[in-house]
């Protein structure tokens, strides 16, 4: 198989999911915003009803990204209306994944600059930091274990449980690197401590995301068609 | 399914033409003997998958034409062969009626061989007609059918 | 002649479906009907032709491009739509105009505004708004109106009303100007294809039953109506396929006519008296009832 791929069209492809979803995304940034306010506002209440908010929409972001643009797709039947188009099974599945990378990535980093932004630049302690980045680097590798899946199994049950599953399993995790002494002790300095065991983690979470999509990528990219 | 008429939409006549063609053939053949019931208007048209009123056009015409005879509430029976044989007659001037005359023109009968049929018709009529095997087997099969509606 | 597409030993498993060796022409600027009940493999045979399915065995080539291979290339020149396609919902037509134009440089602005109001269809509503018909109109009109030199349609005129119906057969006919282009098509609607068709295409059974032109099938198949023995057996007569009795009113339908066969009957008893053309759709359903075969 030749690795050709039809540039215009995948560019197309994905310009065309932007369009379908940039309104819905606009409104989680401004969701966000409003929950990096409340963290700004230093106070207790505050604090803690604006990181849920903003845990909350990160998620759902992330879930309403894969599925408009693969399980909707599917379900809608305007997959078989793409599939039409001038693309290779190669194309179709770069087309996707730069797609859902930019409906969820633009949000993802604005909301995760706005939020070290917050972080910094307001009286809360800057510690926090280490421990935002790494809730960030959970949403992110939850994202790709989902997107993966979801362009691997048609099963919505599947989608949705492993969606759901990876999502809430930020849970435990903030429990877990709460009993990390290096991580869960500098949160209250203004000192940022990249401990090796946060990094540790977030460089596991990053190359594990990476691998999630880069095997879909792979999976699907060598098919001669598409079914 | 006895009562049933093959009815085609590749045939360049009319339904309820083909209606009138079939059932004339039938009765003239002795599948249904005089005062014989008919189906039912409503068993016609399901059984051969047509409307109601293109049935009941039909019989409507067969009954013009002396055919059959429909008792409000009775249903339809073939024509006692008298009556026939009087509209047969009558009709014209000792000619074929016109039913019998459209049947040998539409079913493309020739000449002969409808003025055999139809002599032999009305020779049927002098003395009591024998039932042949094939109509008892007949008349089975359509008390058969109507018992069980 | 060049074909618009050749298909060759064809193959395709599914776990409770098979496509079984199909091979087919289409002569470019001509039009085929693709006729077969639900299951028949209309649908396995129109992914085929457009590489969305790779066949098990077989080849596929569509304009000299070989499938699913060069799919890509081949796809620039095809039009397909099928029954089970949707647009976006949320979208107007005009951006899915817009889209399409953006993708195939042979899109016809005039063409699409010249069809938009002969299938009268408002191309700043939402998609999602359309009733199925208008669906079914605004997904042809972006095939349409790119001038594809192959149109693969999938049940195009199902679910529309007659008004609709008439409107994209008119239009589909209109393809032929440009003697380049062939349009395949299939159909519950045998009078659309009787209509329409030069060729037909009869899938059964994942099989390809029989494959010729319309004027063949209308040639050899007949109906005769006529009189015979009750409880008539006809023994020896392959090309009856069908017979039916009511009393002494015999049907036989016959898939290869020929002119002594009242004789031949004769002998046995039947006496023609009608002798008829059938229509698509009764050679259709008797060849489905006899088995499939044609």
């Amino acid at each position: 198989m030749k690795l050709e791929c039809n540039l215009p069209v995948i560019r197309l492809l994905v310009q065309k999911d932007w369009q379908l979803f940039q309104k819905q995304l606009a409104a989680y940034v401004l969701a966000a915003f409003v929950a990096l306010t409340l963290l700004g506002l230093a106070k207790p209440w505050s604090f803690y009803l604006g990181s849920l908010l903003l845990i909350v929409i990160l998620v759902a972001v992330a879930c309403f990204a894969i599925s408009t643009s693969l399980l909707v797709e599917r379900k809608e039947q305007t997959l078989a209306f793409v599939m039409s188009l001038p693309v290779s099974p190669l194309d179709f599945t770069l087309a996707k994944l730069a797609g859902n990378l930019l409906t969820f990535g633009v949000p993802f980093v604005v909301i995760l600059g706005g939020t070290l932004a917050v972080i910094l630049g307001t009286p809360l302690p800057n510690g926090l930091v280490v421990l935002a980045v790494l809730v960030f680097g959970h949403v992110l590798l939850a994202y790709s274990a989902s997107l993966a899946v979801a362009m691997h199994v048609e099963s919505e049950g599947w989608n949705t449980f492993v969606m759901i599953a990876s999502m809430v399993l930020i849970n435990p995790f903030l429990m877990a690197i709460g009993q990390i002494e290096e991580i869960a002790g500098p949160t209250q300095g203004d000192v940022i401590v990249w401990s090796s065991a946060a990094l540790m983690i977030l460089g596991a979470q990053v190359l594990l995301s990476v691998v999630a999509i880069v095997f879909v990528a792979w999976r699907h990219g060598r098919r001669a068609a598409f079914y | 399914m006895s009562d049933q008429l093959f009815l085609s939409a590749g045939d360049p006549r009319p339904m309820y033409q083909q209606i009138i063609d079939q059932i004339t053939t039938r009765i003239l053949a002795g599948d249904w003997s005089p005062s014989q019931a008919l189906p039912s208007i409503r068993e016609l048209a399901a059984s051969s998958g047509v409307s109601v009123i293109t049935v009941k056009r039909a019989y409507e015409e067969l009954e013009r034409a002396g055919l059959i005879q429909t008792r409000q509430g009775k249903g339809s029976v073939v024509t006692e062969r008298h009556d026939l044989a009087r509209t047969a007659l009558e009709g014209g001037r000792g000619e074929p009626s016109d039913a019998v005359a459209l049947h040998g023109e539409r079913s493309g009968l020739d000449g002969t061989r409808l003025g055999g049929r139809f002599q032999a018709f009305l020779d049927g009529l002098e003395a009591p007609r024998k039932p042949a095997a094939k109509n008892k087997g007949m008349n089975k099969s359509m008390s058969k059918r109507g018992s069980k509606t | 002649m060049t074909a618009a597409f050749s298909v060759h030993g064809l193959c395709k498993r599914y776990d409770a479906f098979a496509l079984q060796d199909i091979t087919l022409e289409l002569p470019e600027g001509s039009i085929m009907g693709l006729v077969g009940v639900n299951g028949a493999g209309k649908t396995t045979l129109l992914r085929l032709l457009t590489g969305l399915a790779a066949a098990d065995a077989g080849s596929v080539v569509v304009h000299g491009l070989r499938l699913p291979e060069q799919q890509v290339e081949a796809k620039r020149s095809i039009g397909f739509a099928s029954e089970d396609m949707r647009l976006y919902r949320k979208m107007s037509l005009d951006w899915h105009m817009r889209f399409i134009a953006q993708i195939y440089p042979t899109w016809d602005a005039d063409y699409a505004a010249a069809l938009l109001r002969r299938f009268d269809l408002r191309s700043s509503q939402a998609v999602g708004e359309y009733s199925h018909g208008q669906r079914v109109k605004a997904l042809l009109l972006l095939s349409l109106a790119r001038r594809p030199r192959l149109l693969l349609l999938d049940e195009p005129t199902t679910g529309l009303d007659p008004v609709a119906r008439v409107e994209v057969l008119e239009a589909l006919a209109e393809v032929l100007r440009d003697e380049r282009r062939s349009v395949l098509f299939s159909s519950h609607n045998t009078h659309d294809i009787e209509q329409l068709a030069d060729s037909i295409a009869f899938l059964h059974g994942g099989r390809l039953v029989a494959h010729a032109d319309k004027e063949r099938f209308f040639d050899q198949w007949r109906r005769l109506l006529g009189l015979g023995p009750v409880g008539l057996k006809l023994e020896g007569f392959p090309e009856i396929a069908s017979i039916r009795a009511a009393g002494s009113q015999v049907e036989i339908k016959v898939r290869s006519w020929q002119a002594d066969l009242p004789a031949r009957l004769s002998k046995e008893g039947v006496e023609v008296q009608r002798i008829d053309p059938m229509t698509l759709e009764d050679i259709f359903v008797t060849s489905v009832r006899a088995g499939g075969q044609l």
